[in-house]
C-alpha cells in the first residue's frame, strides 16, 4: 500500500483544531498528518504514531510535547514528488517520555530537528535519510540538547546523493554542566553516486558536563566498486548489484523506525526513489 | 569444457599473465600453485572478467563459447564461479537475500522459474550442511563481521546454492585453522561431480590432501612452466620451487 492509498483508506482523521492536537491513552493506529503547522501534545503516559507527510512547498513548524513516559513513535517524510519544503520540528520530552523519529527526504528539502531533553531518563532516537538526485537539494540539521541528567539520545543519519544533487547535514549534541551521565550517540555516512553530487557534513558535539558517554563520527564515500564485482560475479548485473548496494545502505535505517506499519509505508516509498536515483 | 591458449593480461600498463595455456575438462581436478607473485590470483581475476585487468593476447573459449566475450554476470551464468581469496563485506544485505537474487538471476538466464519462497528456504537449508554452515548465517550481512573461517566457508556456501560448471577457487585455504580446512575442503570434494570441474589455487600442498587433483601445475612469472601429477604438489611442499626455477634458467 502506497502512503497515498493509506491516507485514503483512513476513515477518522485526527480532530485538530486549530493546530493543536491532544494524545491520551494508547492510540494504535498510525495518524497522518498533512505538513502544517501543528502543537502536539502528549499526555502523560500517552502512546502514539504520527506520519508527517510534506507534499506541499510551504514554511511549517511543529511543536511536540512529551509528557513524563509518553512515547511518541514518528516519521516525517518529504516525498519524491514534494518540492522544496522546509519543515522544523521541535520537540520537549519530559521524565521518561520516549521520542522514536524517522525523517526521510526524497526530495528537495530542508528538515531542522531539535530535541529538548528537560527531565531526567528521557530518551530520543532520531534517524534520518536524504537520497536525492537530479538537481536536488536537502539540508538536514538535528540538534539534541541534553538539559537534564541520566537522559540517552541516539542519532543516525545517512545521506545518499546522485546526479548533481547537494546534500548537507548538521548535527549538535548539546551537554549542558548539569547534565550528568548523558549517553549520546551520532553518526553520519554518507554515499555519493556521481562524481558531481556533493555532501557537506558538520558533526558537532558540544559538552559542558564531565561524566558523560558520547561519540560521533561522519564518512562519505562511494559505491564500492569491489562489491559490484562480488556480486556480478555471482549473477546479478551492475543494475542489480548497485541497486542492492544501496538497498543495504538504507533499508535497515527504514526498518528500525519502531512501527512495522510506518516501515511499509516508508519502505514503498523508499525503494520507488531508489530505483530512480 | 575450459580452454586457455596463449593468455597474456596486463594491469595498469604490467604484464602479468605471459602466455598461459590450460585445458581442464568435464570431471578434473586441477590445482595451480606457484609463488607469490607468480600471477595466480590474476589468473583466476582475468577468468572472471575483472575489469581491473586488459587481456592482450590470447584466448578462453567456456563451454564451446569465447569467454572473454562475455560480461562478468554472463560468464556466473553461465556456470563459472570464482571463490574469492578476500570475500567482499556487503554491508546491510543479507546473505539469504543476496543468494535467492543470485540464485534466481542464473535460472532466469537458463530459462527456468525462480525459486518459490519454500524451495528456496529448503535449498538453502540443504546446501548449508555441505559446509556445516549455521543457517542462522544467512541472515547476517554478507560476509559482514564474519571470521576468516566463515567467510571461506561462506565462499563454499555459495558455490553449493550456485551449483556451477566450473568452480575456481583462489586461495581458499588461506587464513583457515586446520579444522575449518577440513570443513571447507570436504565441502568442495562433496560438491564435484563428473559433469563439473574445480580449479584451486593453493599455496599449500595440504589442501590437496583433501581435494585430490588430477593435474597439479606451477605457475611462474605468468606462465604455466611445469604440469605433473599429485605427486608433484607432494615434491613442491619438501623442495620448493627453486629446482623448477633453475631449471627454466638453465
Amino acid at each position: 500500500m502506497t502512503i497515498y492509498e493509506y491516507i485514503e483508506s483512513i476513515k477518522e482523521q485526527p480532530a485538530c483544531l486549530g493546530g493543536v492536537l491532544r494524545f491520551e491513552g494508547t492510540n494504535d493506529q498510525v495518524q497522518v498528518l498533512d505538513g502544517a503547522n501543528k502543537r502536539i501534545t502528549l499526555a502523560a503516559d500517552a502512546r502514539c504514531k504520527l506520519l508527517v507527510v510534506h507534499r506541499t512547498a510551504q514554511n511549517v513548524s511543529m511543536e511536540v510535547e512529551l509528557g513524563e513516559r509518553a512515547v511518541l513513535t514518528m516519521a516525517v517524510l518529504y516525498p519524491e514528488n514534494g518540492v522544496g519544503a522546509e519543515g522544523k520540528v521541535q520537540v520537549v520530552q519530559q521524565e521518561a517520555s520516549r521520542l522514536q523519529m524517522t525523517a526521510l527526504q526524497l526530495a528537495s528539502s530542508t528538515l531542522q530537528v531539535e530535541v529538548d531533553l528537560v527531565a531526567r531518563d528521557a530518551e530520543s532516537v532520531v534517524n534520518a535519510l536524504f537520497a536525492i538526485g537530479a538537481e536536488e537539494q536537502s539540508r538536514l540539521s538535528i540538534r539534541t540538547n541534553h538539559r537534564s541528567s541520566d537522559c540517552r539520545s541516539s542519532s543516525v543519519v545517512r545521506g545518499l546523493a546522485g546526479g548533481k544533487a547537494v546534500g548537507a547535514f548538521d548535527g549538535m549534541v548539546y551537554v549542558a554542566p548539569d547534565a550528568q551521565r548523558t549517553d549520546a550517540f551520532q553518526q553520519n555516512r554518507n554515499m555519493l553516486l556521481s562524481e558531481t553530487a556533493r555532501i557537506d557534513t558538520k558533526p558537532q558535539l558540544e559538552i559542558y558536563a564531565d561524566d558523560v558517554k558520547c561519540s560521533h563520527g561522519a564518512t562519505v564515500g562511494q559505491m564500492d566498486n569491489e562489491a559490484i564485482y562480488y556480486m556480478r560475479q555471482r549473477g546479478l548485473d551492475e543494475q542489480q548489484a548497485r541497486r542492492l548496494q544501496l538497498t543495504g545502505f538504507a533499508d535497515d535505517l527504514v526498518m528500525r523506525c519502531g512501527c512495522e506499519q510506518l516501515c511499509e509505508l516508508l519502505m514503498e516509498e523508499l525503494n520507488h526513489k531508489l530505483d530512480r536515483i | 569444457m575450459l580452454k586457455v591458449t596463449n593468455l597474456h593480461a596486463t594491469v595498469d600498463g604490467k604484464e602479468i599473465l605471459r602466455g598461459i595455456n590450460l585445458e581442464v575438462k568435464a570431471g578434473e581436478v586441477h590445482a595451480i600453485m606457484g609463488p607469490n607473485g607468480s600471477g595466480k590470483s590474476t589468473f583466476a581475476s582475468v577468468l572472471a572478467g575483472n575489469e581491473k585487468f586488459t587481456v592482450t593476447e590470447g584466448s578462453v573459449e567456456f563451454l564451446g563459447e569465447d569467454l572473454l566475450d562475455l560480461s562478468i554476470e554472463d560468464r556466473a551464468r553461465k556456470g563459472l564461479f570464482l571463490g574469492f581469496q578476500y570475500p567482499v563485506e556487503i554491508p546491510g544485505v543479507t546473505m539469504a537475500n543476496f543468494m535467492k537474487l543470485a540464485v534466481n538471476e542464473q535460472r532466469k538466464y537458463r530459462g527456468e522459474e525462480p525459486l518459490t519462497a519454500a524451495e528456496y528456504l529448503k535449498l538453502m537449508r540443504e546446501k548449508a550442511k555441505v559446509v556445516e554452515l549455521d543457517t542462522k548465517m544467512t541472515s547476517r550481512a554478507v560476509n559482514e563481521g564474519f571470521s576468516g573461517g566463515e567467510k571461506k566457508k561462506n565462499e563454499i556456501f555459495q558455490m553449493a546454492m550456485l551449483d556451477p560448471k566450473l568452480a575456481i577457487l583462489d586461495e581458499t585455504d588461506s587464513g583457515l585453522d586446520i579444522d575449518a580446512l577440513r570443513v571447507v575442503a570436504t565441502g568442495v570434494t562433496k560438491l564435484h561431480t563428473a559433469e563439473n570441474a574445480t580449479v584451486v589455487i593453493t599455496h599449500y600442498q595440504r589442501l590437496l590432501d583433501y581435494i585430490v587433483p588430477d593435474y597439479v601445475h606451477v605457475l611462474y612469472k605468468g606462465r604455466i612452466i611445469y604440469s605433473g601429477d599429485r605427486s608433484l604438489a607432494l615434491k613442491l611442499e619438501k623442495e620448493g620451487y627453486d629446482w623448477l626455477i633453475n631449471d627454466l634458467k638453465e
